[in-house]
């Protein structure tokens, strides 16, 4: 007999048996249906966060890297960058005298600090004091007025470049921020710029900040800063080449001694990329896994099931083999049984996994997405778990003897 | 010959013990005829029905069907034959208690790939010679024990095949419903079908043309019904 044969006929016998055990069916359903909502719902998390996390570091500008004193972040072994040395104004000039590679070098010193203007205040906003080529490095865009200027940071004139943030909340209502003196740390600075909004980074706003000319952010915090030197790689392919360049020039203008170990970092948002791989991947390996374990305990579910179907219709085996059924007409009837049971489930699953994320995305600041290729996936997933499931207990209906299967009570 | 079974051998082993369920059986039964297997209980003729209907392989001995060499077929094959050479009447039935008396007359059908039309117009007239058109479509349950024994019948003979087996097909029924019965086979047997009836009332053998007598797995007897029955039973 065809397969086509097998399957029509299969189809309809294990409709049948599913429509006269619907409690039965039913419950294996939700069984499979849970384990695929679990797991949907962690993807669509998974994917979420993934995609805002994506969006956020092309925020940083691309092909931008900053040396700086100290790594973006350190996981346990923070002793090795003690007692590393300052990056200094001399050092930025260097490279950006120097640096062949390097399509744009800014310098810039930031710290927290309060900014208010008329009765409304705003307190750790992030203060930064940078060249005009931070524009670029920092992937930067200006709504209204303009960016620091040289001749700003030559004359040290008291301006301001202010944050989405800081301008929605100093001047709400459409007020006019271009011109208005606000003041930062207490010092009063005129707005002559305000900046793109460039979203959240790993939960932070990067747009409560102020930019200030570098030379009037050493003034109002003199100290002995750090700098971070900041570097747009003319193209994107250099990226390597441009750390090393980088590396090589630092070094000889710091006079590190050879075979000492770098005294400084070039930070690169890949590196919060990786950072965030590996914080993330345990916390989604987990929960995949647990998405798989309760999938599993469908599947194994559902081999119950199937077991029990074929114990119960023994005798039904043995009249089909006599009456000219092949193993594999009666694999193709318990395997589809279980394959639909389980596809049926998936379909409910999928539907309350899309619901929780959903639901997720709405409640907490996550951003629940799925792809519509996931839903597909969902059922399928669900299909072959009943598919894999199906198989043993379908074989063991196969291969029952039909003289012993006819005698069954 | 229809069948030419040569000195075939059916053994189980249980407990390391060896029992000799058919213990070198040699018969042929030719095309049309109609012949009763008679035997006390335990001398082997539902194991003999099961080796003739393919749904069991003897140990030792070979099995001609049609001509064809039914002891070296796989599986797969036997399942062939039981569906074409075969129809199966049982003393219990075995219909799908699920399925309408039309869709248990379809079945074999459907194993053989007849396509939806053809199997309803065969099934329907196959109900029809058992007097069952009006009861299509009832399920087993909503049958009288004669009824269900009759859909029983239309499935066997629904796909046309060589042989019919019936094993003590008037076991479970009163004996005016038996009668009934064997009526219909009587009426089979005229249109040229061969039967083989497994029985162990000798008054039902005694009305088939030819009867062979088991015991102890042998064949101790074969010849007219009305001889072979009584042999070594007290005539009532
Ligand atoms: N699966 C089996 N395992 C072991 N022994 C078996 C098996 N099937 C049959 N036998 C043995 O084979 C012998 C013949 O059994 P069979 O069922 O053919 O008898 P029978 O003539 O049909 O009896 P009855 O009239 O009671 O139906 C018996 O002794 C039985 O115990
Ligand atoms: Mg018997």
């Amino acid at each position: 007999m065809s397969l086509r044969v097998d399957l029509v006929e299969g189809s309809r016998i294990a409709l049948k048996s599913l429509a006269s055990h619907r409690l039965r069916t039913a419950l294996t359903t939700v069984g499979i249906g849970i384990g695929v909502a679990t797991l949907l719902a962690i993807l669509g998390i998974t994917q979420g966060l993934d995609s805002s996390f994506e969006k956020q570091l092309a925020g940083l500008g691309s092909n931008s890297l900053y040396v700086q004193k100290d790594p973006w972040i350190v996981m346990g072994d923070w002793w090795r960058y003690r007692g590393r040395r300052n990056l200094t104004w001399a050092h930025y000039q260097a490279v950006r005298a120097q640096c062949v590679r390097c399509e744009a070098v800014s310098a810039s010193i930031s710290q927290r600090g309060d900014v208010d203007f008329l009765d409304r205040a705003l307190s750790l906003v992030e203060l930064q004091g940078v060249t005009p080529e931070e524009l670029s490095v920092g992937a930067w865009t200006v709504t209204a007025g303009r960016f620091i200027t040289d001749a700003d940071d030559l004359n040290r004139t008291k301006v301001v470049v202010i944050g989405a943030d800081v301008a929605d909340a100093l001047f709400p209502d459409g007020a006019q921020p271009l011109g208005a003196s606000i003041r930062v740390a207490g010092r009063p600075f005129t707005v002559v710029g305000v900046l793109g909004r460039k979203g959240r980074l790993l939960d932070q706003s990067q747009d409560l900040t102020v930019l200030l000319p570098f030379h009037a952010m050493s003034a109002l915090f003199p100290r002995r800063w750090s700098l971070a030197i900041g570097v747009q790689v003319k193209s994107s392919d250099e990226v390597a080449a441009a750390e090393d360049e980088l590396v090589g020039l630092l070094r000889r203008v710091r006079q590190t001694p050879p075979g000492a170990d770098d005294d400084f970092t070039i930070n690169k948002p890949e590196m919060l990329s990786s950072t965030y791989q590996q914080l993330t991947g345990a916390l989604y390996g987990v929960a995949v896994g647990i998405g798989f374990i309760t999938l599993l305990v469908g599947g194994i579910g559902i081999m119950n099931i199937m077991l029990v179907s074929v114990r119960e219709r023994t005798r039904e085996i043995g009249i089909r083999r006599a009456l000219g059924a092949t193993k594999r007409t009666i694999i193709t009837q318990f395997v589809l049984e279980a394959t639909l049971v389980s596809a049926v489930g998936g379909a409910i699953g999928t539907l309350v996994g899309l619901g929780g994320a959903r639901l997720v995305s709405l409640v907490t600041p996550l951003a629940a997405t799925v792809r519509p290729g996931t839903v597909f996936f969902g059922i399928g997933f669900a299909a072959l778990v009943g598919l894999v499931f199906g198989i043993w207990p379908a074989a063991r209906a196969a291969n029952l003897d039909p003289v012993e299967a006819l005698r069954d009570e | 010959m229809l069948i030419e079974l040569k000195d075939i051998r059916r053994e189980y082993t249980v407990g390391g013990e060896v029992v000799r369920a058919l213990d070198g059986v040699s018969i042929g039964i030719a095309k049309g005829e109609w012949v009763a297997i008679i035997g006390q209980s335990g001398s082997g003729k539902s194991t003999l029905m099961n080796v003739i209907g393919c749904l069991d392989t003897p140990t030792s001995g070979s099995y001609r069907l049609n001509g064809k060499d039914v002891a070296r077929m796989d599986d797969d094959e036997l399942a062939g034959i039981r569906n074409r050479e075969i129809g199966f009447i049982f003393q219990n039935f075995q219909l799908l208690p699920r399925e309408t008396s039309l869709a248990n007359v379809e079945l074999p059908l459907v194993y053989r790939g007849v396509s939806a039309r053809e199997r309803r117009a065969r099934a329907i007239d196959a109900l029809k010679k058992v007097r069952l058109e009006n009861r299509m479509t009832h399920k087993p349950t909503e049958l009288s024990g004669g009824q269900r024994q009759r859909v029983a019948i239309a499935r066997a003979l629904a796909g046309e095949p060589s042989l019919l087996l019936a094993d003590e097909p008037t076991g479970n029924l009163d004996s005016a419903t038996g009668e009934e019965i064997v009526r219909l086979f009587e009426e089979l047997h005229q249109a040229g079908h061969t039967l083989v009836l497994v029985t162990h009332e000798p008054r039902l053998a005694a009305r088939c043309p030819r009867a062979i007598r088991l015991s102890d797995g042998q064949v101790v007897g074969d010849g007219p019904g009305a001889e072979v029955a009584w042999q070594g039973v007290a005539r009532p």
